[in-house]
């Protein structure tokens, strides 16, 4: 299949790692991953704050690039995923379609609305589907127990992401269990990782990170995985903060992306996944598969 | 043809302050009909097993809002959820208070601090008094008027989206969804003249603490949608007080953020919501994660077709208060 990709600023900069690992799952089942240089950012759910109808046709004019070219959407990235798709849902109401056309229309772009968006985990669980992951898997995670934590923007609302049952989604997990992994579960899966506050109040954001993570270790993770760049932040890269607002001294919680999961089942070094740009170390977790299941 | 019944077990939760020492999970197993509401099962198991079950309700119709509780972990009304498909997913039905508000008794809970929140925002209509409202006549409003708080009225006070919400639980600064939503509702009523004071009234940043994670809006009975109303409520704050807290400079900083490359910037975006100073403050953490992630401090490739996002900012980004 042929889509267009769309990685979002923090997978080009700082999560280069999920990237990598996106780029390889997609090439060992035969995605094409078609770039565009002109898709900007998403804004994140800040800009949408700040001005709705300048998200709306910030987003309009990335849709409208993957349209014009014929291509659905793949997005890396929860917050991506929701802020590309509310655009699409807002864009049905003809008053703020009419408001963004006419930004639109004076620079030549045009909005139809009949391109799609699909995260990745939509796009291996139901475009590609599970058995046909399955047959790339080489090395099944066997023995590594993953507590799946969703990232809100790619359940809700759940009425206008079309997704699956918001509050006992299930695909993630479906995706753990067919490369072999065994997939936790805890209440925090489909909870907030903390990150749209750390700048208003990090200490907060921080336990909000961490009770997540108590959650997912006190229901026997090994580790955790995330569809959502942003949640992968919070969850790694601030873990030695959200550690000390839970008062828990060694969370020790190594945190996937998606994509890594699956390409360390289908073969992948964990060089070739980045994994040591992670703020805690996933040695641990891959320890757990290689004990139970040498390859 | 009457439905068959089929066993249902429930773990209901139990705790009295004071006289137990910790809460646990009592068990009953009741026939029911796969349709039967949660609150009737309960009230069946209060009238035929168990006297002691406490429990709050009234209308048994989702008029009320008095029977919200954590059904297999979700916050829902027990009148409207029926035992049939929690036991086809779950196999069995834990019952548990609302969370974020102190148990009283079993499933009853201390609804102040939510009740609080609520009366803090003063949720009743203040007109001019300088134009006081012509005697026998009613104010009228425009149909469109209406429109921009329309989902607001259906609320009723359930608590459910209180009881969901991660800000709240993490927060007490945090007013919670329905105090909010209730906010936005009169500080868009164009009759009512205390817009700004009810701004001031919630603390500073509290208004910022939502995380837009939506669990209120899943959570609402009513489809009142309160973490979409926060969010209408957030861009007029914007526009009636300016850029003047860390969430509100954070979003119009981030919106300026594109400006110039098209892709976010992250360490101007830092230095737009925390300044230098709070810049220093984050140093240590900063130079921990530069060391494995360096690009944090790259400038962002500018994306092609820039002018037409500049163009776009041209029309629809209407000046904004900015305040240092």
């Amino acid at each position: 299949m042929r889509i267009a990709y769309y990685p979002g600023c923090l997978a080009q900069s700082s999560s280069k790692e999920l990237d990598m690992a996106t780029r390889w799952v997609c090439h060992s089942l035969g995605i094409e991953l078609v770039e565009f240089p002109n898709f900007s950012c998403c804004g994140s759910g800040f800009i949408d704050e700040a001005n709705e109808v300048l998200n709306i046709a910030i987003n309009a004019r990335n849709l409208a690039i993957a349209e014009k070219a014929g291509l659905d959407v793949l997005t890396i990235c929860s917050t991506c995923q929701g802020m590309l798709n509310l655009a699409k849902v807002r864009m049905q109401d003809p008053k703020v379609k009419s408001r963004v056309d006419a930004a639109l229309k004076p620079i030549g772009i045009e909005y139809k609305g009949t391109v799609q968006v699909k995260h990745l985990l939509k796009v291996l669980t139901e475009d590609i589907g599970l058995p046909a992951v399955k047959a790339k898997v080489r090395r099944p995670l066997h023995g590594m127990k993953v507590g799946a934590f969703y990232g809100c923007h790619l359940l809700r609302p759940a009425d206008e992401m079309q997704s699956e049952s918001a509050e006992e989604p299930h695909s993630f997990e479906d995706l753990l269990a067919a490369i072999g992994a065994t997939p936790v579960d805890y209440r925090g899966r489909v909870m907030c990782c903390g990150f749209p506050i750390q700048f208003v109040k990090p200490s907060t954001a921080y336990a909000i990170a961490g009770k997540q993570i108590l959650d997912a270790k006190a229901h026997g993770a090994d580790a955790m995985a995330t569809p959502c760049p942003l949640c992968h932040l919070s969850l790694d890269a601030y873990q030695n903060k959200a550690s000390k607002a839970v008062q828990t001294p060694h969370l020790d919680m190594p945190i996937f992306h998606l994509p890594q999961v699956v390409a360390l089942a289908f073969g992948a070094s964990p060089e070739e996944l980045g994994l040591s740009r992670h703020l805690v170390r996933t040695d641990g977790a891959l320890a757990k598969v290689n004990a139970s299941a040498p390859a | 043809m009457p439905e068959e019944k089929i066993s249902v077990p429930f773990e209901v939760y139990r705790y009295q302050p004071g006289k137990d020492t910790t809460a646990r999970y009592q068990k009953y197993t009741l026939d029911l009909v796969p349709h039967t509401p949660i609150l009737t099962a309960l009230l069946q198991i209060r009238a035929e097993v168990d006297p002691s079950l406490g429990l709050r309700y009234s209308c048994r119709s989702a008029i009320c809002g008095s029977c919200a509780m954590q059904i297999n972990s979700k916050s829902r009304l027990a009148c409207e959820t029926q035992v049939g498909p929690e036991v086809a997913r779950h196999g069995r039905i834990v019952v548990e208070p609302m969370r974020n508000q102190p148990v009283i008794r079993d499933l009853i809970v201390d609804q102040s601090r939510f009740w609080g929140e609520y009366n803090k925002i003063e949720p009743h209509l203040k007109l001019d008094p300088r134009r006081p409202m012509p005697e026998g006549k009613v104010t009228s409003m425009t149909p469109a008027q209406v429109d921009r708080f329309k989902e607001v009225p259906r609320c009723i006070a359930c608590a459910a989206c209180y009881s969901a919400c991660p800000a709240a639980e993490a927060d007490p600064g945090f007013p919670g969804p329905m105090a909010l939503a209730k906010l936005y509702r009169f500080a868009v009523d164009p009759r009512d003249t205390a817009h700004e004071e009810r701004l001031r009234r919630i603390q500073p940043d509290g208004l910022w603490l939502c995380l837009r994670c939506h669990l209120c809006t899943e959570a609402c009975p009513k489809d009142v949608r309160p973490s979409e109303r926060i969010r209408d409520l957030k861009e007029m704050a914007i526009s009636v007080q300016g850029a003047n807290e860390l969430g509100s400079r954070h979003a119009v900083g981030f919106k300026e953020n594109l400006k110039g490359a098209g892709q976010l910037n992250e360490m101007k975006l830092v230095r737009a919501t925390d300044g230098l100073m709070g810049m220093v403050g984050q140093l240590g953490q900063g130079i921990r994660i530069y060391r494995k992630k360096p690009e944090i401090m790259k400038k962002p490739r500018k994306i092609e077709g820039m002018d037409e996002l500049d163009k776009i900012y041209a029309a629809l980004d209407k000046p904004q208060k900015e305040e240092p």
